[in-house]
Parts: structure tokens; C-alpha cells; sequence
């Protein structure tokens, strides 16, 4: 009895005195804030911070790691709340919403089969991937309405889920749940800067749009009498409606599904309707601006692609400032587009509008003669972008008085650089160069280098090696030169000093796809490009470099755009630099604008681009339908021409002059719309 | 070796603390609904009881037994096993935070489980040698984890089924372990 006592009581004593000791010596600090925040926060374990629950949320925000506004359930008073806590101060936010991405419920839609199983998406899904023939058709079986922890998700009539804006607080359970990944957060942002992909439910007319106009959407609002609603929805993709109702090619008419019955909708017709309804009441639309960004980004060219940009970079609250060479904004649109075609009246409307979003324009300043990276960065810009438009419009817009484009240092089209060396202009001493170039005259410039007084050119080519010509194959005879020739490989950035460009960053490219290559830097002082004109350049300031001396400006660029993973074109492509766009017309230079956007706020919001899978303006294939039934013919939709005589559908005037579409037309012809996806569109009961 | 190899198969399937010893149903029932959580309380069983077999074989041998006090060892194995989680739990949060975040709230959770006391007897009662001792504290909460990620696997499954009302969730989930159950009975007679 005794022994025993003895031996528990021993026991008891030194497993008692062990754990004190062990909670001495392995004593973990817990803030005793991380509790109270825990507290604070709705404890409903959604997971739309993106953390595994509340907890692990609290943990993020007393670590500091996580924004005290991250809790998307909460809202601003568990924002607050949270904030006072720690003891810091609470950022506005953007909302994100739930977004249903598909239109036709499971009885509009094409069927494979029946279903009448269990009532639940995911077991749906199980069976031959649903019963819609289109991949990602909603089953509507409801999963998502089933799962929203805050009940802003009920089932339509037409057996689509429908969002309540008011109760829905973007956690993304749904988004979770949702096997067919339907169901998307999205927000104005990520619209604003967004690209389609194959894999969500676009219509034909959207996808040919090159800068992506939801023309279904806004034909809807249309419909439904919301005219501002309609505009709203343009503005998300194209800053300049007005404008583009006037010249735009309009390809999203060609690619109209009612071309398979009929005749086109008048697309483009109905867009410049709600832009006039918008410059008739004489006030620009107020756009969403979304809250966050505060860098200055210096846009350095102010026609449209550079307007574009600054638009969108003013909504996502960056502050934009235009440096123009002329005299007025607007670039091509204002000095080469005839004002028969483009009254000047609708530009200035345009650009008032886009000044009105919060941007700052700076005229008859020219890059590399008034400013150059240098004194903008000291100014205290964040960012330079160079946005200086289309190769034809270089000379005509941009008078430079050394002859070439002096805007990047370092940095030459080859004709400007084959100009200076004929023309024997003075300029820096060229030590080593880089020629992008694949033939034989990349080869004899690479020479005519070496003969100035160059000691080693490369020669980059993104062809590889066999394809070369014969003379650049020749490594050995090449390398006695002082030429390198680096097949399978372009140029992705560059990295400077102040006026001087140090390195040029190169990616080895496979022309198959697949993989990315490997990235190096080569030392050089110039780079020659053999392009028509500069491309889009965005620099920013970096921290470390070699050799910096006190008083100078590491800089580098950022990269623009990349689109399959593993393939890259780097920054010159043939025919034209960048492949951001080309600038074959106004509405592709506001696709280059939006993704310069994007490239600035990705890098500015701490991320790179994302590669895009699946891009559909690259894809092949898209899933589409060859012919329609149940829709029947009706008569495209003119604007009545008053004051002309004759027939009016057959005179001749001045595109300026042709009026719009009045209101009755306008809201007649957006009922002739099929608001199509990918393989539904309306037919007639 | 082969004893060792016999052991094993022994612990995991003929003699499985869960389908077959019915030791530790309470996590069984309880954690089985999720694979994650099954998988997280799978490695917290298999680590603390390989901890858990060894100082209470030490403590029999060297203590309770010379002493002529085996009446005790329910007390102090609880006493036993009730210190060392919490002193693991201690070491992990401070050593090996990752492996301490990984675990989570499994580790406090075994402190009262029956299936740890259960194996530390098994291995006393079976007068097994040190080296036994770790092989079967390392085998049984193998075989805990087979039946649990088995089990896991099932309930996910089940979720999608249509269960009559009365049968959910708890119910079908106890029908289902005790199918399992008669199925391992198959391996019975094997060792």
C-alpha cells in the first residue's frame, strides 16, 4: 500500500516537475492579441481569405501577413473592429461578388441525357460530366445555393443561380463547390483587366472584340431600358465607345451568329447609341474606382492606347500622368484620322471623360529631348511606361531633333541605327551590342559594329540553330570576329543605370511550347531591334545593381504579356514589337492599353502575370455552333437619314454626319440580339 | 526478422485495434468524415504511440514490476501517456512548428484515447521485448490508420448517396465500420 503511494506519488511528482520545466524551457510567446482577434472575426470558417478558417486568419493578421480587411465575410465593421485591435489603420477594399458564368438554364440548353439521380451537382457531374452538352454548362442542381454560409444564393426560375449582391460577401464558398467551376468570384478590377479564356462561356461577338466588349451584357441593359448600365458594361473593356461607334472595323459584326440567318446585329451601331445618350446629358458617366493603389505611373505617349491605360490605371486608383509630344491629346485619332470620319467634337468629349477619372496630361513634352527615365524617376514616378503607338505613326507624331528615337538609352530600331552609322552622327561609343535579328543583314550590321570599334556584338535570333543561315552557323569563325550569335532566344527586358543600358535580359524560347526556358542576362550597352518601332516599354525602379554609384537610378523592365505557358515571344516579334497588339486599329491599341494595365498592377499588387492558359484569342479552337434553328428572320435596324434625298439606306454621306440610332430602333434592333454563349442562343418558343 | 514481419501483419490486419479489438471508436466514428482530418489523426496516433509504448514498457519493467505494483499501471500508464503528449506537444510547437501545425488539434486529442492505453496492455500483457514493444506500438496505429483512411474514403463516398433519414450520418457510418469489420474478420487464422 505504502510502496504504491510511494511509486504514484513519485510518478505524479515527476511528470509534474517535467512539464513545468518543459513549459519553461519550450515556451512559445502567443500574442494575447491573436485571441482577441479570433473573436472579432465571424467564426463561419468559409475560407474566402484564403486561409483554413478563422483562426489560422487571426494568426495571419497579428503576424501582420494578412490585410485586418482580408476577413471578406465580416465586411468593414469586422474590418474595423480588427484594425482597432492591432492597432493599425483599415484600407478600403474592393468587393468581389459571386458570378454565375452561364445564361441558359437546364431546360433552354442542349441536353446529352436526362437526369434525375440525386440533386446535387457534384453527383451530377460524375455522369458523363453532366447533362448539358456544353462542358461548362450549370446542371442547376443548386450545390451552390446549398452552400453559401450567408444566403445570397437562391435558384432562378429559369434554374440558374441568382446572386444577391447585398447578402453575397464574396467568400467564395460557391466558387469551392461548384464542380464545373461555374460559379467565379469576380470584381470591376478583374474585369477591367481581365482576358477571356476558352474555358467560360464567351459569345462569338465577345471573343472577336480584340479588346473584349461583353456585348451580349450590354445588349441586355439595353433591353432592359438601363442605358447607363449598358455604358458601364463597355467601360469595363473599352474607354473610347464613342469613338470606337464612330470607326471601329467593328469584327464582332462579322462574327454575329445572326449572320447565319440574316443579317449581323448593328453592334456597333447600339454602342455608339448609349455613348450618345451619355455625351447628350453633357456629364461623363462616374466610373467604379477601385481602392488600393496610390503609385504614380508616368504614361509616356497620350493617343489612344497610352489614354486607354491611364484610364484604367486611374480606376484602379494609380495616379496616371499622359506625357504627350503634341500640342493635344489624342494621337492618331486627333492628327491623322480625318475629322470627316472622327468629328473632333466626340474625341474632346472623350477625352474630357477620361482626364475626369482622376488623370493628370502634360503636352508638348517630348521623351528624350524634355525628360527622359531618368528625371522621371526622380520626379517620383513609380513607374515610366512607354506607349508611343504604331510604327506608322512615329514619324508623324513624334519629332525627335536627334533624328531617331532617343526615348530608352541605349535603344534603337535598326533602320535609325543603320541611319546614324551611315549618316556618321555623333553618338556614344558602342562597346558591346546586342542585334536581334535572324538573317544576313542582322550579320553585316553585327560587322559594320565590330568595324566602329565594337568589341563584341550578340546576335540574338529566335530561330533555332539549324534554321539559321549558313553564315551565322559558323560559331568558330563568328567568335574570331567578336560575333555571338545565340539561337533560339529573345530578348524579354532590360535592366539600366540611369542613361545607361547595362544588360538585356534573354529567354531561351521552344518553338514547340511546352516549357519555359532558361533566363540570362547579357552585358551590353546597346541593343538594336529590328522592329518599325520602339515597343511597350514599363520600367521600374530596382534596388540592387553592380556598380551604382550614389546619385544613380537602377532601373529595369517589367514583362507585358505572355501568353501560352512556354511560349514567348519576347519583346520584338515580327511584324510588330510586343505582341501585346498590334496597332492595326484603334480598338486593338485599347487591347494593348488594358494589358499594360494589367502587367502594372500585377507587378505593382506584388505577382507576375500569370501565363494564360487557353487564351481565346490565341486558341484554335473555340466551341462554337456552324448553324442555328428556331430563329427567325428580321430586318437590321438603320438610323433614319432625314435631310438626304433618295433612298435613304443607299446615300452617300460623310460617316460623321450619320446620326445614330434613335431610341425605338436602338431598343429593336437589342431585341434582335441572340445573346449567345458558347453553343446556346435565344430561340423563338 | 520473420517474428518482426509476422508481428507486423499481425498488428495491421489479424488483430486491427479498431475492427478487430474495437479499441479507439471513438476517433474512429469522429474523424472519418473528412480525408484530411482522417490522415492528420492517422499520423498523430502512429507517432504518439510508438512514444507512448516505449516509456510505459520502461515503466513496467523498471518500476511497476520490481516493485511488485502492477495493479497500478492503469493509473500510471493514463498518468504516463497524459504527460508525454503534452510534453510533445510542447516540444513540436517549439522544435518543429510545421510538424506541430500539421498534427493540430489530433495530438491533444489522443491524450484520452483508449486505443494508446489499449496497445501499451497489449504489448505489457503479451510480455513482449523491448524491441516488440516498438514494433507493435509502430504496427498498431499502422493498422488504426488503414481502417480510418478506409473508413474516410467510404463516408466521402456515402455523402453522395441517398441514406434513408433515420440512417444518416452517425448511423450508416457505425453500419459501415461494422461491415468492415466482418470483412477483416477474413484475416483471422492467418497468424
Amino acid at each position: 500500500m505504502l510502496g504504491g503511494l510511494l511509486v504514484m506519488g513519485g510518478l505524479g511528482a515527476l511528470c509534474g516537475v517535467g512539464l513545468a520545466l518543459a513549459s519553461k524551457i519550450f515556451y512559445v510567446y502567443v500574442d494575447p492579441k491573436h485571441e482577441a482577434v479570433t473573436d472579432a472575426l465571424p467564426g463561419a470558417n468559409c475560407g474566402g481569405c484564403g486561409f483554413a478558417g478563422c483562426a489560422a486568419n487571426a494568426a495571419a493578421m497579428v503576424a501582420g501577413k494578412s490585410s485586418p480587411s482580408s476577413c471578406v465575410a465580416g465586411g468593414p465593421d469586422v474590418a474595423a473592429e480588427v484594425a482597432r485591435i492591432l492597432g493599425v489603420s483599415v484600407e478600403a477594399r474592393e468587393p468581389y461578388f459571386a458570378h454565375p458564368g452561364c445564361r441558359y438554364g437546364i431546360h433552354e440548353a442542349d441536353l446529352k441525357y436526362l437526369y434525375s439521380g440525386i440533386a446535387d451537382c457534384r453527383a451530377a457531374m460524375i455522369l458523363g460530366g453532366g447533362a448539358k452538352v456544353c462542358p461548362i454548362g450549370c446542371l442547376g442542381l443548386g450545390t451552390c445555393v446549398r452552400a453559401c454560409p450567408f444566403g445570397a444564393l437562391s435558384m432562378g426560375t429559369d434554374n440558374l443561380p441568382v446572386v444577391d449582391t447585398e447578402r453575397c460577401t464574396g467568400c467564395g464558398t460557391c466558387e469551392r463547390v461548384c464542380p464545373k467551376h461555374i460559379i467565379t468570384l469576380t470584381s470591376t478590377s478583374e474585369r477591367m483587366i481581365g482576358e477571356y479564356v476558352t474555358d467560360e462561356c464567351t459569345a462569338p461577338c465577345q471573343r472577336s472584340c480584340p479588346t473584349g466588349i461583353n456585348i451580349p451584357a450590354f445588349i441586355r441593359e439595353i433591353r432592359n431600358n438601363n442605358y447607363e448600365a449598358a455604358l458601364a458594361i463597355i467601360k469595363e473593356k473599352c474607354p473610347l465607345p464613342l469613338i470606337c461607334g464612330y470607326i471601329c472595323p467593328a469584327p464582332c459584326e462579322l462574327a454575329c451568329r445572326r449572320n447565319l440567318v440574316d443579317e449581323a446585329v448593328a453592334i456597333n451601331p447600339l454602342k455608339r447609341f448609349v455613348a450618345d445618350h451619355e455625351m447628350r446629358t453633357g456629364k461623363h458617366l462616374t466610373p467604379f474606382k477601385a481602392p488600393g493603389s496610390e503609385q504614380k505611373i508616368a504614361v509616356v505617349g497620350g493617343g489612344a492606347e497610352g489614354l486607354t491605360l491611364s484610364y484604367y490605371l486611374a480606376r484602379l486608383s494609380y495616379q496616371p500622368t499622359i506625357f504627350e509630344a503634341k500640342p493635344q491629346l489624342g494621337g492618331i485619332l486627333r492628327y491623322v484620322i480625318a475629322e470627316d470620319r472622327l468629328p473632333r467634337k466626340v474625341l474632346d468629349h472623350e477625352i474630357a471623360g477620361i482626364l475626369e477619372v482622376g488623370v493628370e496630361a502634360r503636352t508638348n513634352v517630348i521623351m528624350g529631348r524634355d525628360v527622359d527615365l531618368m528625371s522621371l524617376f526622380e520626379e517620383g514616378f513609380d513607374a515610366v511606361v512607354l506607349s508611343k503607338g504604331g510604327f506608322d505613326s512615329r514619324q508623324i507624331l513624334q519629332p525627335n531633333p536627334s533624328g531617331y528615337d532617343a526615348s530608352v538609352p541605349g535603344v534603337f530600331t535598326m533602320l535609325d541605327f543603320i541611319h546614324l552609322l551611315n549618316e556618321e552622327k555623333k553618338m556614344d561609343p558602342v562597346r558591346r551590342a546586342v542585334v536581334v535579328h535572324s538573317g544576313l543583314e542582322g550579320l553585316q550590321l553585327a560587322r559594320r559594329c565590330i568595324a566602329a570599334g565594337t568589341q563584341k556584338v550578340t546576335i540574338v535570333s529566335n530561330l533555332p540553330f539549324p534554321e539559321l543561315p549558313v553564315e551565322l552557323q559558323d560559331s568558330k569563325k563568328l567568335a574570331a570576329e567578336g560575333i555571338m550569335v545565340r539561337p533560339s532566344n529573345v530578348v524579354i527586358g532590360l535592366k539600366g543605370i540611369s542613361k545607361r543600358l547595362v544588360r538585356v535580359s534573354v529567354e531561351e524560347t521552344d518553338p514547340e511550347g511546352g516549357f519555359f526556358g532558361e533566363q540570362e542576362t547579357i552585358r551590353t550597352d546597346t541593343l538594336i531591334l529590328p522592329a518599325g518601332r520602339l515597343p511597350e516599354f514599363v520600367f521600374v525602379r530596382t534596388q540592387q545593381a553592380e556598380d551604382l554609384e550614389p546619385g544613380e537610378i537602377a532601373w529595369e523592365t517589367i514583362e507585358t504579356f505572355r501568353t501560352f505557358p512556354g511560349r514567348n515571344d519576347g519583346i520584338c516579334t515580327p511584324p510588330e514589337p510586343g505582341r501585346i497588339s498590334d496597332s492595326s486599329a484603334v480598338v486593338k491599341s485599347l487591347l494593348s492599353g488594358r494589358r499594360l494595365t494589367r502587367a502594372i498592377h500585377r507587378y505593382f499588387s506584388g505577382g507576375t502575370i500569370p501565363p494564360l492558359d487557353h487564351l481565346v484569342c490565341e486558341a484554335d479552337t473555340v466551341l462554337d455552333v456552324a448553324e442555328v434553328h428556331d430563329v427567325g428572320p428580321s430586318e437590321r435596324e438603320r438610323p433614319a437619314i432625314l435631310d438626304v434625298a433618295g433612298d435613304s439606306k443607299r446615300a452617300w454621306i460623310f460617316p460623321s454626319e450619320y446620326p445614330g440610332l434613335d431610341e425605338a430602333s436602338a431598343r429593336r434592333e437589342a431585341e434582335r440580339c441572340l445573346a449567345c454563349g458558347l453553343i446556346c442562343y435565344r430561340k423563338q418558343k | 526478422m520473420g517474428d518482426y514481419f509476422t508481428l507486423v501483419i499481425a498488428c495491421i490486419f489479424v488483430n486491427n485495434i479498431l475492427l478487430i479489438q474495437y479499441l479507439g471508436n471513438c476517433p474512429f466514428l469522429g474523424t472519418s468524415k473528412r480525408m484530411e482530418t482522417a490522415v492528420g489523426m492517422a499520423m498523430g496516433v502512429v507517432f504518439v504511440l510508438v512514444m507512448a509504448g516505449a516509456a510505459t514498457w520502461i515503466v513496467w519493467t523498471f518500476i511497476l514490476k520490481p516493485f511488485g505494483l502492477e495493479f497500478l499501471r492503469t493509473l500510471a500508464f493514463i498518468l504516463l501517456i497524459a504527460t508525454l503528449v503534452q510534453f510533445v506537444e510542447m516540444f513540436l510547437k517549439k522544435n518543429v512548428p510545421t510538424l506541430y501545425s500539421a498534427l493540430g488539434i489530433y495530438l491533444p486529442l489522443i491524450t484520452t484515447n483508449c486505443a494508446v492505453l489499449g496497445v501499451c496492455f497489449i504489448n505489457i500483457d503479451n510480455e513482449y521485448t523491448f524491441m516488440q514493444t516498438l514494433v507493435s506500438s509502430f504496427a498498431y496505429p499502422v493498422g488504426f490508420g488503414l481502417a480510418l483512411i478506409l473508413l474516410a474514403g467510404v463516408r466521402e463516398r456515402i455523402l453522395l448517396a441517398r441514406v434513408p433519414k433515420p440512417l444518416q450520418d452517425t448511423s450508416i457510418g457505425l453500419i459501415t465500420a461494422g461491415m468492415m469489420s466482418l470483412a477483416f474478420f477474413g484475416f483471422k487464422g492467418m497468424v
